[in-house]
């Protein structure tokens, strides 16, 4: 087995990614033929962004 | 000219809002630039002493939203430190901003609503969504037409389901490069709904003195991006904020991914309403902007759920055709309906009883 420092940008992800997994359930995505992570699915529902135009108020 | 009245189509609470042509009677006070130490001396916006005075007087009684009620969507991201727009973003913004001014309704505001993705302490711009023609507007507000806007933003997410509302951008028809009490008033509540409680504004103005370099941009300041006399600049408000702070705007190589909805805009504001209710309603529901036999056309594919046939409507200027794709090949259904929602829940029924 092989270990390594995990670089800047990496450790940023991983937490980034287990932070969402925590807090709002987003899926930690992982290669399927190394286990390795691969990264999040942040995927937006339709009606979340529907409601936010929908919403947007009247500007001056 | 005194200043300019306008009810909020929101709250219901009216606003005094700013003098139409601020051009009118510009002046520097040094207290205002002294509360507006982000913009550097040469590019200090000028405005009008009225205006001036109006805007001053609401900040002083502006209080700190501590009251609004917010709805809770995900844990509050990073502080938003820039706006980062892709390359087709910024030309689309200036060129419709452009085309705007010379268009019948240039005197009007108008704006975009802004889709992209947030990275830690960054908001990507990856799509721009206008106003729509329906829009309510004069000198002195706009009121998107949200129902285009909200199937438009279906049609650009269906292979780009992790972009999200970022904020809006509109335009001013005088020298006022940052937002006004009237739209702080409908932002901050807008804004404590929406992820990461956060939003990014635009105000578009046109107002820049060019420099000479023809076709080139340049960043006055940190938040600020001219191209000729156009000028954007942005902002980021969130929740509990009892002002908008400069975001600096960098730009990067990117697509705007509303762009292909231009060529099909006049039958997408046509349809749109009826198509979202479709959406709505029915599974597997997929747009596609083709070629037509005459111009780029809309198409919408309605899975039916047997031996892989569906239906398929086209929307090519007025003409609204209906086929039923099957694996041996494409028929032409002979009926006309202009209701496309008709349409398709007609064929559904013919099929049915088959």
């Amino acid at each position: 087995m092989d270990f390594r420092p995990m670089t800047e940008t990496e450790r940023k992800t991983l937490v980034s990614a287990l932070r969402g997994n925590a807090q709002d359930g987003l899926a930690v995505l992982m290669d399927r033929q190394t286990t390795s992570f691969l990264g999040t699915a942040e995927e937006v529902p339709d009606e979340e962004v529907i409601n936010a135009i929908r919403s947007v108020p009247s500007h001056y | 000219m005194p200043p300019t009245r306008y009810d909020s189509e929101i709250d219901g609470e009216g606003g005094t809002i700013r003098v139409p042509d601020a051009k009118a009677g510009r002046l520097k006070p040094a207290f205002f630039q002294a509360a507006k130490t982000f913009w550097p001396e040469e590019e200090s916006p000028s405005i009008g002493f009225r205006e001036l005075l109006n805007e001053l007087g609401f900040a002083l009684r502006r209080k700190v939203a501590t009251r609004v009620e917010t709805r809770q969507i995900s844990a509050p991201l990073a502080p938003l430190r820039k706006v980062v727009l892709g390359d087709e973003v910024s030309r689309v913004l200036l060129a419709e901003y452009a085309a705007h001014q010379m268009s019948e309704r240039g005197t009007e505001e108008t704006g975009w609503v802004l889709l992209g993705v947030r990275r830690a302490d960054e908001a990507i711009v990856l799509a721009t969504i206008p106003a729509g023609t329906g829009r309510v507007a004069d000198e002195g507000h706009v009121k998107f037409d949200s129902d285009v806007q909200a199937f438009a933003s279906r049609v650009v997410r269906q292979g780009h389901k992790q972009l999200t509302m970022l904020g809006v951008v509109h335009t001013h028809p005088g020298s006022l490069r940052h937002p006004s009490s009237g739209d702080y008033r409908g932002d901050i509540r807008w804004v404590a709904n929406q992820k990461g409680q956060q939003g990014v504004f635009g105000i578009g103005t046109v107002d820049a003195t060019p420099d000479g370099k023809a076709g080139i941009s340049w960043n006055p300041a940190p938040n600020v991006q001219c191209l000729g006399k156009l000028c954007f600049s942005w902002y980021v408000l969130g929740a509990g904020d009892r002002n908008y702070r400069p975001l600096a705007v960098e730009l990067s190589i990117g697509p705007d991914l509303g762009s292909c909805l231009r060529p099909i805009w006049n039958e997408l504001e046509t349809h749109a309403a009826r198509l979202n209710r479709l959406a709505q309603r029915l599974n597997g529901v997929t747009f596609e902007i083709v070629p037509g036999q005459q111009q780029p056309t809309l198409t919408m594919t309605v899975p039916i759920g047997e031996d892989d046939k569906a239906i398929r409507v086209e929307m090519e200027g007025k003409a609204v055709r209906y086929r039923l794709l099957t694996p041996d090949g494409t028929l032409a259904a002979d009926f006309h309906e202009d209701r496309v929602d008709v349409g398709v829940y007609l064929m559904l029924s013919e099929l049915a009883a088959r």
